[in-house]
């Protein structure tokens, strides 16, 4: 054992963590293109599908794959007069910032492990540093980069356009956002976000969006701004600028920029969940409360989960209807689809209802040496993790619905919100932050 | 004398907007649960196998209307092609066989790619020759070549697809006036 040490071994594990915003892509792609539809009254992507599997749909989540394959296969356009090396580089910049960034989000709460050199701490960051969300920012920060680079290697006015704007707004609203987090930190005493996810604590009635309401919508706001959505998209605008930043831009390089947009989403998301609703916290149970009640914690979640795979079971027989009432020329396709995909959720549905059963009645962790075995430690954080990508999601889907409920803004009156406003509100908020916080401390 | 129009007053909760983009989002949640919960209800077509239902009057691809015995009304007057703001009709005019008219169309070629179906064609035409009631929105061909549409591509079509009361369709040979027309027009 003490060629592999084991808190090295965990270490090394953690940067699995960096593939999650990336995983969260094509899960915010389907979110948005679904939510998108379905709140215009329409049905959204139903018709790739994959042959060999009964012209399997799964609800248009086959979608992302031909377009994945189409944005690999077609030819990567280099406009005349455009500056070829940041025109290369510049896609890559918020693709790599979306890498970067999970380093400093706490997924899991410290853990205790055994090692060469005794029980060493293990925390549930990659990168573990006093400056934490300064980090961060930092790095979203450069993100802005990617942005102006490409639209001026482009060698396109329209580009230059969007990427001016783009700039000029993310600038404005990075200091509405720090300001606005600063509130929390105050309260916290710390910069590191697992310090701030572990000051939060389990109860919800602490977490940062009850503590700090104003700067938790304040902050929602000007990640908004940051990510570049609408209702703040102005670095995009078709009856404007074409497209904006990356109006020259085709094939893999666009979507390069295209997927650095939605993991930066994933990312801002893990962001607000960790400052605002508890990071990795599961309500009402502490790190300890959870490890001590492991069995229990993974039964409900665990029924939770078959619950959902129930009601999507249900939603796929509903809807069935369309097919059936709308005149498909492929109805049997379709009802063998929705037989095997009904088939699958329910099943599953049951598995999951059954393991948390056996949860519930099998785990029973005890203190070994008045400490926690490793496998309740991992098992515990394995649920804190799925609490956190359940916010994350939670959050994202915010981000979709508000996309398509908002009407954008002006370019003037993105500048006067940002500096008239938000900028106002945020330094109210941390002076009246500060001297309550002062006067409670007597 | 440029007249102001009053804007009105927004009260203390639409100026504040958080409760107003509260609003916004309830109703964009209500249109989404509904939609998930009843998609039947959906206000949509399962388009391809499914075509929408094209009124009569919509402009649409054109057709060449036909005497009794088949052959196209049209008369060679060139006023279509005259009145075409595209310039997309080109007709050559030939001498008629029949004794009673003097013209009529050897070659007659829409572009419908250059075409702008704003119907001035139609409403120029002093022969009720030319319509654009096919009711065909959806063109589709895979080269240019093939939206140059000739003289038989126009005269194409059924009078069964055209309503009983439309009765200059139902003059042409296959409709339930054909008979009483072709005795009119002097062919029995």
């Amino acid at each position: 054992m003490n060629q592999l040490d084991l808190p090295f071994l965990i270490q090394c594990a953690k940067f699995l963590l960096v593939f999650v915003p990336l995983a969260l892509i094509p899960v915010n792609i389907f979110l948005e293109r679904k939510g998108a539809s379905l709140i215009q009254d329409r049905i959204g992507p139903n018709r790739a599908n994959i042959p060999f599997l009964g012209g399997m749909r799964l609800f248009g989540m086959v979608q992302n794959l031909p377009d994945g394959i189409k944005l690999f296969s077609k030819e990567s356009f280099i406009p005349k007069g455009a500056h070829r090396t940041w025109y290369f580089l510049a896609p890559m910049i918020p693709m790599a910032i979306a890498l970067l960034t999970p380093a400093v989000i706490p997924w899991f709460a410290p853990l205790l492990v055994d090692g060469a050199r005794g029980a060493v701490a293990v925390s549930g960051q990659i990168l573990d540093a006093d400056s934490g969300i300064l980090v961060l920012f930092a790095l979203s920060g450069l993100s802005v980069y990617g942005v102006v680079l490409g639209s001026w290697a482009s060698n396109s006015k329209y580009a230059l356009l969007g990427g001016m704007r783009a700039s000029a707004q993310m600038i404005s609203y990075e200091v509405s956002m720090g300001l606005s987090a600063a509130g929390i930190f105050l309260l916290a005493g710390s910069f590191s976000l697992t310090d701030i996810v572990e000051w939060q604590g389990a109860n919800p009635f602490h977490w940062g969006l009850v503590l700090q309401p104003v700067g938790f919508f304040l902050f929602l706001t000007a990640l908004f701004a940051e990510t570049g959505r609408a209702p703040f998209d102005m670095a995009e605008g078709e009856s404007e600028i074409v497209a904006g930043y990356f109006v020259e831009y085709s094939a893999i390089r666009f979507a390069l920029y295209y997927m650095g947009e939605y993991a930066h989403i994933a990312i801002a998301s893990a962001l607000v969940s960790s400052l605002f609703l508890g990071g990795y916290q599961v309500p009402f149970l502490s790190t300890e409360g959870l490890r001590s009640n492991l069995g229990l914690a993974a039964a409900g979640i665990l029924a939770f989960l078959g619950l959902a795979c129930a009601a999507i079971a249900f939603a796929v027989r509903r809807w069935q209807r369309i097919y059936e009432t709308r005149g498909a020329s492929d109805v049997a396709v379709r009802r063998r689809e929705h037989a095997i995909l009904f088939g699958a959720f329910s099943t599953l549905a049951v598995v999951l209802w059954g393991a948390a059963a056996a949860s519930a009645v099998l785990v029973h962790p005890a203190q070994v040496g008045g400490a926690w075995p490793l496998a309740i430690q991992l098992g515990a954080a394995a649920v804190q993790l799925g609490a956190l990508v359940g916010k994350i999601l939670f959050v994202c889907w915010i981000f979709v619905w508000v996309r398509w409920t908002l009407p954008r803004f002006r370019y003037d009156q993105v500048m006067h919100l940002g500096w008239k406003i938000l900028l106002n509100v945020a330094l109210a908020n941390l002076l009246v932050t500060a001297l309550v916080a002062r006067l409670a401390k007597g | 004398m440029a007249l102001t129009v009053p804007r009105p007053e927004m009260t203390l909760a639409e100026k504040a907007y958080i409760p107003e983009i509260v609003k916004g989002l309830k109703v964009t949640m209500g249109h989404l649960l509904k939609g998930l919960a009843r998609p039947e209800t959906l206000p949509v077509l399962n388009y391809p196998e499914i075509q929408p239902e094209v009124p009569r009057n919509y402009r649409a691809k054109h057709r060449l209307m036909k005497r009794p015995d088949g052959e196209p009304r049209c008369v060679a007057c060139f006023m279509c092609s005259t009145a075409c703001p595209a310039n997309c009709i080109h007709i050559e005019a030939t001498e008629s066989k029949d004794g009673r008219i003097e013209k009529k169309p050897a070659s007659f070629e829409i572009d419908l790619l250059v075409c702008v179906f704003c119907g001035l064609c139609a409403e120029a035409c002093p022969v009720d020759a030319i319509r654009m009631d096919t009711r065909k929105v959806a063109l589709a061909a895979d080269s240019r070549e093939k939206f140059k549409v000739g003289i038989s591509d126009l005269l194409d079509w059924n009078p069964k697809d055209y309503p009983e009361s439309d009765e200059q369709s139902q003059k042409a040979p296959g409709g339930t006036l054909n008979a009483l027309a072709r005795k009119e027009w002097g062919l029995e």
